[in-house]
């Protein structure tokens, strides 16, 4: 009996765990394997390559986007080791420091609240269009205009910084901030004072939006409000190309 | 005490590579599926603005690796940097519509009761064409600006705007014009939507916008350390 009880105490450690890993383990392969199936049945001839093409390019995006920022900051550190002249330096320092910031290009946080978009998890009737289920590029931009008109100092979708060249496009059901490829569910998130949430409710854009998409067609719309919002730095180009801006005041040292 | 051990490090490995599969279908499955959902011409849309974007962030890395070699030239002989910071300042205030900017573009004159949906998409669509300024009716557009409401009650950040409407946009005029011109785009698409509405685009050889009169400091968001 004694050693009944000892068998199973030692089955009831380790074993267990591992066998209960093992099952959930072959689970996830099978999965893996299944989910490959119908993408590889639905992908046509000429899809397959373009959607290799497009992932090969979106991993190319996030590797550019982590040396730009990594730049940026080796930049930043040698302007503020600049010798001569170390007082117009040091003002000239602040002034882009400053500038940094207002244009999105240093991460932030702040009071905000945090606005999830998912797919409809509604059944598409036969005579349905299936993409009015899925979140689209115009619903984001709804969110995010309504989030600016209820005071938002700052948006991030995904992780991708609203800046002022940020433009939101739908590419056959898929949305592109910054030309970045996201996919859902879409976070948006937004850095603003403490009553945007009640402003945003009554927002007109947003009450629509609402009674259009997710009334309509059950697009999932949720919220949160966070102790702080984390908004990561544009990583973007923030060359002027075509145009040339009027030149700055010279700094002087006397006070404003 | 020996296949206790044994068992652990069993135990560990499996769920190592649970966690690793675990992750790895999750993230993947979020985004291959919804690109496998894609029709060969969105995909191939897809791809296009993606090559774009990565060609825009090569020229862009190609020159700020020059400026940093000129920078630590610059440090290393015990030089001033300001001239450098002076010119890095002066893009980043044009760019962010602290500054006016003035360059190659496009008018788009909007006659007609167009509401502010329609307005906002050929602003959105500009920026998406590369635009790298623009305003309406003199009001140079910076992240906050939405214009609200409908074609005899517009409004941007609390000033009226009156028909007939003037959007400018500095960028390279034949991308800007041909990207809201194509057909299907969206001037097409407001054309038959809105069929009062006259639009009409316009290249330009010299646009100036001037700067916004906003604040555009954070006043709630602190810098992430």
């Amino acid at each position: 009996m004694n050693g009944l009880f000892a068998r199973t105490r030692a089955i009831a450690t380790w074993q267990v765990t591992l066998g209960v890993a093992l099952l959930v383990l072959g689970f996830l392969i099978a999965a893996q394997v299944r989910s490959e199936g119908p993408r590889v049945r639905y992908t046509s001839q000429e899809r397959t390559p373009l959607v290799a093409t497009a992932l090969d390019l979106q991993a190319q995006q996030e590797a550019l986007k982590t040396q730009l920022l990594a730049i940026r900051a080796e930049i930043q550190g040698y302007e503020q080791q600049g010798q001569g002249g170390a007082a117009i330096t040091g003002q000239l320092n602040d002034q882009l420091q400053a500038a940094r910031l207002s244009s999105g290009l240093v991460a932030l946080q702040g009071p905000g609240l945090v606005i999830q978009l998912t797919d409809s998890s509604a059944a598409v009737p036969i005579d349905g269009n299936a993409r009015d289920y899925l979140v689209s590029g115009d619903d984001v931009l709804a969110v995010i205009r309504a989030l600016w008109l209820s005071g938002a100092e700052g948006i991030a979708v995904n992780g991708e910084r609203l800046v002022v060249s940020s433009a939101i496009i739908d590419i056959g059901g898929s949305v592109l901030v910054n030309s970045a490829y996201l996919a859902p569910p879409y976070q948006v998130s937004a850095i603003g004072p403490a009553g945007m949430f009640d402003k945003l409710v009554r927002e007109p854009g947003f009450v629509d939006f609402v009674k259009a998409r997710a009334q309509t067609f059950g697009i999932g719309v949720s919220y949160a409000t966070p102790a702080s919002v984390d908004l990561p730095a544009y990583a973007g180009s923030v060359t002027l190309r075509y145009g040339k801006s009027a030149p700055t005041p010279e700094p002087s040292l006397a006070a404003p | 005490m020996r296949r206790g051990w044994r068992g652990k490090v069993a135990v560990g490995t499996v769920l190592l590579i649970l966690g690793f599969l675990a992750v790895a279908q999750l993230r993947s499955q979020a985004t291959d599926q919804a690109l496998a959902q894609l029709s060969v011409q969105d995909l191939t849309e897809l791809v296009a603005n993606l090559t774009a974007r990565n060609n825009q962030l090569r020229d862009d890395l190609r020159s700020l690796e020059m400026q940093r070699t000129t920078l630590q030239g610059a440090v290393q002989r015990g030089d001033s940097s300001a001239a450098s910071i002076r010119n890095d300042l002066q893009r980043l205030l044009g760019w962010s519509g602290a500054l006016g900017v003035s360059g190659a573009g496009v008018r788009i004159s909007v006659a007609g009761s167009l509401p502010s949906d329609g307005i906002n998409s050929l602003v959105n669509e500009l920026w998406n064409a590369g635009a790298e300024a623009v305003s309406i009716d003199g009001i140079r557009l910076v992240p906050g600006l939405v214009v609200v409401g409908t074609g005899d009650s517009l409004e941007i950040g609390g000033s009226p705007l009156v028909p007939p409407l003037e959007i400018l946009a500095i960028g390279q005029p034949e991308t800007l014009a041909g990207s809201l011109t194509r057909a299907g785009g969206p001037i097409a698409q407001l054309a038959a939507t809105y069929p009062q509405v006259t639009l009409a685009v316009s290249g330009q050889d010299l646009v100036q916008i001037k700067a916004t009169d906003r604040s555009l400091a954070p006043v709630l968001g602190k810098p992430r350390l």
